[in-house]
């Protein structure tokens, strides 16, 4: 598919301390990729970076080929967020679509469009002041999709957001790139990236840690883990077949499983005398992936499955 | 640049559209004539109460009309009453009042020429040297009736005698006292209103402070970044309040020109459109320049107006540098501290409007180099609020130490 974005071997330092290094990923037409990362990862800088809001000390971002990012087919809700206060809506809508060179008439249509689309109905002539938290970004959220961006960057875009304007948020950036739009989240709300995203780049301490399909990231990262509630032997469950280590609070054991386990053989093969209250079996989630990854356990990394 | 002006025209509209602006446009000049209104009434009353002098006239010789009318023509600020208390009373009752004076006419003081003036130990100052020195006239005429002259012979003594020079030079005088007069409007006139303009805008200034800092707390200015530069927004916030200053000064100019009209009487426009006030209104917007990059400037690097340090303090009170100048100026257009000021960038604007409607002969090497100065400065600051700004602007949450922003310069 056609590369909108494409980010080679960014670096930035601060004061002597390096932010990014060597963060390299593309956005391609039509797909959702998401930066993922703990606070203070880096995601923020490489966007502004993408944005122009500040300048890499090395490296190069190309829009669709070409050095200049052209601001006007690019839509952006950065992470520190707001509006100008004692403006109505629908003024700022125009204003921020104007400077984005979008024609006016058209701006208006639109905005009443998706005004009505969040549950803004009506709302056109209220003073920005007067909206709530959740409204608001509702608002930054038209704004930055009111242009018809061909690249949409969203910096976290559902943090103080509730379940339902989530949910708003979410058809919208499906349907946005199922017509065509280019998107990069960034967020570190692992379970929405992981029902939205089609490729993912994790980052941490300004490095790349996973880039790729989000399916393929799961079969090579997320093994089988077992759960099991019961007391047991934490010497009997290291010494079961294909299980790579064991988590034991109390009487609930994790078991986790490695790469190649056959499921269905595996639960066959338990010995008897295993004490089962209750047991699952799932995937590791992203989340804890990135819970790992955050707190430096690199639990992962010692069975050698990160890739670096 | 188009980026800029639609960030100007947004800047324009938002205030014009904003009430607490627009009820801060023409409240500032109505509040300022209404003090003006007020500080004249107040005046007034004043020297009404309490400077009247209150005059009582022992009137033998039968003047007393003839003094209250003269009284009334020099417009005197006289209370009169007849009075027939001795001169031992008088000086007994003005031991315990004030601004009182008692006059004694009686033939013995024509006779004697000297005519005794009793007064308070409190008088209005001007009263023994001019006011009563004015009474001279209708008792000499008195006293010239009863010596027994005719009505002609009457009329030609009280004719007062002047010395006048007759040759050309001096008949052209008064003719003109009354351009000098003229011409002092004449410069005054458009100095003022370059005066107002510059007023307006450095106002209109101050408000970009807010604009920019508040940009800050409204975590707003992200988003505008991305879709202009910062120099962009910056020029942009700069020419919209330009502007709302050039509003401001409408409104001000709204009110100020009738009144001038009506109170001065002088044909405001015809003083107005002459060529000084194209280096008047330079002046005024080399100044707006000037302080709209420090402000502009200034502004980015706090997160709050309530929690401004000492440096963006201490930087806030540049504006009001001229007003150190205004008494040595006016003291003396042409000296030393009057120089000083006008080579100073900051206070330059405010003193060169102030020397130049008061000198006669405008002293071109030093307005030139005080504008090159100017020019110089200006172009610096846009510099450096460019690059203070660029970073500045994208700090959230905290104040930007002099450190810091000296770092960005250099970067």
């Amino acid at each position: 598919m056609e590369t909108v974005l494409k980010v080679e071997k960014l670096r930035k330092s601060f004061k002597g301390r390096e932010i990014l290094r060597d963060i390299s990923f593309e956005v391609r037409k039509g797909e959702i990729m998401a930066i993922l990362g703990p606070n203070g990862a880096g995601k923020s800088t490489t966007i502004r970076n993408i944005m122009g809001i500040m300048y890499p000390d090395a490296g190069s971002i190309q829009f669709q080929g070409y050095k200049d990012i052209p601001r006007n087919k690019i839509g952006y809700l950065p992470e520190e967020r707001g509006l100008y206060k004692n403006v109505n809506i629908m003024d700022i809508l125009l204003y921020l679509a104007e400077l984005k060179d979008y024609p006016l008439k058209k701006a208006r249509e639109r905005a009443l469009v998706y005004l009505k689309k969040f549950d803004l109905e009506g709302k056109d002539k209220v003073s920005v002041e007067e909206l709530s938290k959740g409204m608001g970004q509702k608002v930054q959220f038209i704004a930055s999709i009111l242009h018809e961006p061909e690249l949409l960057i969203l910096d976290e875009p559902f943090s103080g957001l509730d379940p339902v304007s989530q949910e708003l948020f979410k058809q919208e950036m499906r349907s946005l790139a199922a017509g065509g739009t280019a998107i990069l989240l960034s967020s570190h709300q692992m379970n929405l990236v992981e029902e939205m995203c089609d490729r993912l780049f994790m980052i941490h301490h300004g490095q790349k840690v996973i880039y790729g399909n989000l399916d393929d990231v799961k079969r090579e990262y997320a093994n089988f883990k077992c759960t099991i509630r019961g007391e047991n032997n934490l010497n009997v469950l290291q010494g079961l077949p294909e299980v790579q280590r064991v988590e034991q609070k109390e009487d609930t054991s994790i078991l986790y499983l490695s790469k190649d386990v056959q499921i269905a053989s595996w639960l066959k093969n338990l010995p008897d005398q295993i004490d089962i209250n209750e047991l699952s079996i799932d995937r590791i989630s992203l989340h804890e992936i990135f819970i790992d990854i955050a707190t430096d356990r690199n639990l992962l990394k010692e069975e050698g499955v990160v890739h670096g | 640049m188009g980026n800029a002006f639609k960030v100007a025209k947004w800047e324009f509209k938002r205030n014009m559209k904003n009430k607490s602006f627009l009820i801060g446009l023409f409240l500032t000049p109505i509040l300022m004539l209404g003090f003006m209104i007020l500080s004249s009434l107040i005046g007034d009353s004043d020297n009404q109460a309490k400077n009247k002098t209150r005059v009582f006239i022992q009137d033998n010789l039968g003047v007393f009309n003839t003094i209250q009318e003269t009284a009334k023509f020099h417009q005197f600020n006289w209370e009169i009453h007849k009075t027939e208390i001795s001169e031992k009373e008088a000086m007994e009752q003005l031991k315990t009042v004030e601004n009182t004076a008692y006059i004694f006419l009686n033939q013995g003081a024509i006779n004697t020429g000297i005519i005794p003036v009793y007064s308070s130990e409190e008088i209005n100052s001007s009263f023994m040297d001019q006011e009563v020195q004015f009474l001279i006239g209708p008792i000499k005429t008195l006293q010239l009736k009863q010596l027994g002259l005719t009505g002609e012979q009457l009329a030609a003594v009280s004719k007062d005698l002047v010395f006048k020079e007759a040759n050309g030079a001096t008949s052209e005088e008064p003719v003109d006292l009354g351009d000098a007069g003229k011409d002092m409007m004449k410069s005054i006139v458009p100095g003022a209103f370059a005066g107002i303009i510059l007023l307006s805008i450095i106002f209109s200034g101050m408000y970009i402070f807010t604009s920019a800092s508040q940009e800050k707390k409204d975590k707003v200015a992200e988003i505008i970044l991305s879709s202009v530069t910062p120099g962009e927004l910056m020029q942009g916030k700069i020419i919209g309040y330009f502007m709302l200053g050039m509003v401001q000064a409408v409104v001000f100019l709204g009110f100020g020109i009738p009144i001038a009209t009506w109170k001065f009487d002088i044909p405001v426009f015809e003083y107005l459109f002459v060529p000084e006030l194209i280096l008047y209104v330079a002046l005024a917007i080399l100044g707006y320049l000037l302080y709209a990059a420090l402000f502009v400037g200034v502004g980015a690097t706090m997160s709050d107006m309530t929690t401004a340090g000492n440096f963006q303090g201490m930087v806030m009170m540049l504006p009001f540098l001229p007003f150190v100048f205004i008494g040595p100026v006016i003291a003396d257009p042409g000296g030393l501290f009057a120089q000083i000021g006008t080579y100073i960038p900051f206070s330059a604007p405010g003193v060169l409007l102030l020397r130049l409607t008061m000198l006669e002969e405008w002293p071109w090497i030093e307005i030139l180099i005080a504008l090159a100065l100017l020019l110089v400065s200006v172009w610096l600051f846009m510099k450096l609020a460019g690059k203070i700004f660029k970073v500045g602007i994208l700090m959230y949450g905290k104040n930007a130490t002099p450190q810091e922003i000296w770092k960005w310069i250099r970067a």
